[in-house]
């Protein structure tokens, strides 16, 4: 019998003892050098150093040296992968969650191994790298459970009208959920261990075959994964681990073999994954599954009863937290006029003292972003929005070296700017005088993006209104907007934002397998057998 | 060792005066003209719609905006009792919401004077003289909203230099009360301000506090100087668990340096809620041990006024709960250190003891412990929070006894926040205000704290 699902603890780091075993972590890290990541197919590992990942606020630290996947190495795993998927889906469920359990304990045992090796390579401040991991445990520990439930109780799913088929004499009816194949998961770098590792997991819960295409990024965290799921007792085959750049994640999205894409990424890479699926490779003899989630850009409403007390930490946290690369991270604010002027001096002032350093460093509010042209595209949209609008607030001091932004608050800009349309993904908050909360809907309302959105508003009516007409897929009212946790918040968005499935929820396995109901007539010359 | 049953028998004594000295008709719940907190008192739901109300009002922007607040939280009330569906029917029509409002705002103003003393320290001034003539002596806390800019933060400090100027002015033209201002270790001082860290600067964080604490010792000092030159007594009150070791070790680490020595009389916080509560006090008792100022430091224990905040915030994140689950637990833990405090006092430690509690076997328990042990009744301080402690601050000034009432500071919009957790404590049902009164006998009120099984 498993125990009931519980959210793995984030490290206390308020508790001075607790914060002290980090830089520890950090330096037994870097004494053994680079990672060293292999392309990892069955039971042969080629290593190579094709693809190296530096530390975006020290780019010349390499923190891992990765082997790039070529088209014969992505051509193998699939054909592994297709093999090894028989028989892994014949294997029970029990028995398929428990290699994921043995996995999130293999995790758990080097928390702060692995999140320190996301302070190095993905420039992730501590607190974000530790809730990371976490979440990566929690996805293995939530679908392990929720395959069990699939094969158990298969009727018993959100929307059944009943708990189990009707069964009238004569007739048996069974509802069974297959895995579909094979799953090519295609992961970003900004939740590098628990985004892939939730994906992975749900397709190897359901009994699919995984090959696994880290992003370029961050492959050292993926290849973590991987290692977890081998140290957990994964049968030879069963997940292969790609590294490389974009060309392999074509290729897997093109072949015939694969049978679901798990992506997570932008909106541009993620609609051409799902034009390039609906095309049928030759040979390939079923519809392709794609689960993508894309881009947002993600406004909270600020209400004129709302306590700023609150909302200037809740929009700094949501906003300048991991520099703002999350996706649920908040990019703009709709302000009631009432307290538009209040709350731009207040958040102005917090803007300006934010710290911005090194990840490593707990004292810091903003880590650098990812890569160059990660930091060169905030500087960009930073300047037009002073040409379009007034840039109200800066932080003050920013370090050079890295690949560090100016967290920033833009107001005053004109409705058609591209400040308030694109997508930033950095620390660059735009704010705008709304009349009122309907205003603010509407304006919500005319976005493309739908995943994450925030309230701050103590009438609960107007809440309930608000609720009602926000399409987001993730609501935050009165706290900030990021943070989703497995189970509590089922993570995904609406509109172009995604495919609006729920990471984390009910339902999300739901994705990597078909339904296969079988009704066998039981009478016989009168008799029921 | 002390002769527990001589304790017990003197802690009866000590009560049972106090019980009967207490003015009978202040009592404090009944003392609310809206029945409001009897009501929330009995009912979950009334309590929340009541609370999200008070908190909201400062932010309406008119009559007819509070009462629509005021009918959205009460139709969330599943069996409204009768005066509440009254006015949600006013709420039905614009007359009746503006006298709803009007109605409503008046309610909650009142209750904010019962427990801010004044806008301003000056407009204080005249409350603080008549509880000092009364024998009741104060420390003013300025309420004010969360700081998260530095110009927020350098307003505080400003407001507490000056509110440091205007006490002290002030305090000069009091006239004498000698248990008040003196005790075995020399003269006390009559201003007395309590300051909030978390007030001083914008950037304490609790995973990293070490640039909070420079940038909050940066505006604290100045205030030390101040107090010092103007023979204030500063005290640094404690938060949440969030900063609560920052707080700690800039208190002290301030203290140490060497231009503190000479003053001012300053003072800290010591929580009894929370489970590492002892190991706090054995920090502080080892630096009193090493470290030599030329005014005891005064400690104020205190039971802890973030309990829901803490055990909710621990349950989010899985992890252990800081603060004693049972209210008994943090009782027993208070009586404790209460005797770790006045045992280290005795034995030659600089240290000043202030008890601060309205639950009348905690504060009895401590005046006999002290006395049991040898100490004079002059060498302990009690302390009760204006508005919630009055009739007990009243019983206890006409025992001659010292006493000190916190006198929250500051305009309604500052002070809701100050004004919720107050409410909270008030309507808790482990409270024991609640348990006074509603008439529970004075021997059950000096019962020794059970734990339940």
């Amino acid at each position: 019998m498993i125990s009931p699902f519980q959210n793995e603890p984030i490290l206390e780091l308020r508790r001075p003892a607790v914060r002290a075993g980090l830089g520890d972590a950090l330096a037994a890290l870097d004494s053994r050098g680079p990672v060293r990541v292999p392309v990892w197919i069955g039971d042969e590992r080629r290593e190579g150093d094709e693809l190296p990942s530096t530390d975006p606020g020290r780019p010349d630290r390499v923190v891992a040296l990765a082997a790039s996947a070529g088209p014969e190495e992505t051509e193998a795993a699939l054909e592994t992968a297709s093999r090894a998927a028989r028989g892994w889906a014949k294997t029970p469920a029990a028995e398929r969650a428990a290699v994921l359990l043995r996995a999130a304990a293999w995790m758990r045992e080097r928390r702060v191994e692995l999140a320190a090796l996301e302070v190095r390579e993905a420039a992730k401040p501590w607190a974000e790298a530790d809730a990371d991991v976490c979440e990566a445990i929690d996805f293995l520990e939530y679908y392990a459970r929720g395959a069990i439930e699939l094969e158990e109780r298969p009727a018993m799913l959100p929307g059944s009208a009943l708990d189990q088929l009707i069964q009238p004499p004569g007739e048996r009816n069974t509802l069974r959920w297959a895995a579909r194949g094979v799953v090519a998961v295609i992961s970003p770098w900004n939740f590098p261990i628990a985004i892939p590792c939730g994906m992975t997991a749900a397709g190897l819960a359901t009994g699919n075959a995984v090959v696994l295409k880290p992003a370029e990024q961050a492959p050292g965290c993926g290849y973590a994964i991987a290692q977890a799921l081998h140290a957990g007792g994964l049968p030879s085959g069963v997940l292969s681990l790609l590294p490389g750049e974009g060309d392999v994640g074509a290729a897997l999205v093109e072949d015939r073999r694969v049978h679901v894409i798990a992506f997570t990424g932008s909106g541009p890479v993620g609609l051409g994954i799902i034009r390039a699926a609906a095309e049928l490779a030759p040979g390939q003899k079923h519809l392709k599954r794609v689960v993508a989630e894309m881009g947002g850009k993600n406004c909270v409403i600020v209400d004129s009863d709302a306590d700023l007390d609150e909302v200037v930490p809740g929009l700094v946290r949501s906003a300048f937290t991991y520099a703002g690369q999350k996706c649920s991270a908040a990019s703009r604010v709709l302000a009631h006029e009432a307290i538009h002027d209040a709350l731009v001096q207040r958040l102005s002032g917090a803007i300006e003292v934010l710290e911005v350093g090194q990840a490593s460093d707990l004292a810091i509010d903003v880590p650098p972003v990812i890569e160059r042209e990660a930091a060169e595209r905030v500087a960009r949209y930073a300047a037009l929005a002073e040409r379009e609008g007034r840039v109200a607030a800066r932080a003050r001091s920013v370090p050079d070296g890295g690949w560090f932004a100016t967290p920033s608050l833009a107001t005053d800009l004109p409705e058609s700017s591209a400040v308030l349309g694109e997508e930033i993904f950095g620390p660059l908050l735009a704010l705008e005088r709304v009349r009122d909360v309907d205003d603010a809907c509407d304006r919500v309302d005319a976005s493309p993006f739908a995943l994450t959105g925030g309230l701050f508003c103590r009438n609960p009516d107007t809440v309930d209104r608000v609720v009602e007409r926000s399409p987001v897929g993730n609501l935050y009212v009165n706290r900030y907007i990021t943070g989703a946790m497995v189970a509590r918040q089922p993570f995904g968005g609406n509109r172009l934002s995604g495919t609006g499935t729920k990471a984390g929820g009910p339902g999300y396995l739901l994705h990597f397998v078909e339904p296969r109901v079988v009704t066998e007539n039981t009478m016989r010359h009168g008799l029921v057998v | 060792m002390m002769d527990e049953a001589a304790l017990e028998a003197e802690l009866f004594a000590v009560g049972s005066r106090l019980a009967r000295d207490m003015p009978v008709q202040r009592n404090p719940l009944k003392a609310f003209d809206d029945k409001a907190m009897d009501l929330a008192s009995q009912d979950a739901e009334l309590k929340a719609a009541l609370f999200r109300f008070v908190d909201v009002v400062p932010a309406c922007r008119s009559l007819e905006d509070l009462s629509r607040h005021l009918v959205g939280f009460l139709r969330e009330v599943e069996t409204p009792p009768p005066p509440i569906s009254v006015a949600m029917r006013m709420g039905n029509t614009k007359a009746g919401r503006t006298a709803l409002g009007a109605a409503a705002a008046t309610g909650v103003r009142h209750m904010a004077h019962r427990f801010i003393v004044g806008e301003s320290p000056k407009a204080a001034l005249g409350v603080l003289r008549e509880l000092w003539k009364d024998g009741v002596a104060s420390s003013v806390d300025l309420l004010g909203e969360a700081t998260v800019t530095q110009d927020e933060a350098q307003r505080y400090a400003d407001r507490c230099a000056e509110a440091l100027d205007t006490l002290a002015d002030a305090a000069q033209r009091w006239p004498a009360r000698p248990q008040l201002e003196r005790d075995s270790a020399g003269a006390l001082p009559r201003a007395n301000l309590s300051v909030k860290v978390s007030a001083l600067t914008p950037l304490l964080r609790p995973d990293a506090p070490e640039r909070g604490q420079r940038d909050a010792a940066d505006r604290l000092r100045p205030l030390l100087r101040q107090a010092r030159e103007r023979g204030a007594h500063l005290h640094i009150d404690m938060e949440s668990m969030d900063s609560r070791d920052a707080v700690l070790e800039l208190v002290l680490d301030l203290l140490a340096e060497d231009e503190f020595r000479a003053g001012p009389s300053a003072g800290m916080v010591l929580q009894a809620y929370l489970r590492d509560s002892p190991q706090s006090l054995d920090t502080i008792v080892d630096w009193l041990r090493r470290h030599e100022r030329a005014h005891p430091l005064t400690v104020r224990l205190v039971k802890g006024a973030y309990w829901d905040h803490e055990l909710v915030e621990a349950r989010q994140h899985g992890w252990p709960s800081p603060v004693f689950e049972h209210k008994a637990d943090t009782d027993r833990n208070f009586e404790q250190l209460t005797r770790r405090l006045i045992d280290a006092r005795s034995s030659g430690a600089a240290l000043r003891v202030a008890i601060a509690s309205h639950n009348l076997r905690s504060v009895a328990h401590a005046v006999a412990y002290n006395r049991l042990s040898g100490g004079r009744d002059e060498d302990l301080e009690l302390q009760v929070l204006r508005g919630l402690g009055d009739p007990l601050q009243a019983a206890i000034a006409r025992q001659d006894l010292r006493v000190r009432a916190y006198c929250p500071v500051g305009d309604l919009v500052a002070g809701m926040a100050y004004l919720v957790r107050r409410l909270l404590e008030n309507t808790s049902n482990d409270s024991f205000l609640a348990a006074q009164a509603n008439g529970v006998a004075v021997a059950e009120l000096l019962a020794p704290p059970q734990v339940p099984a």
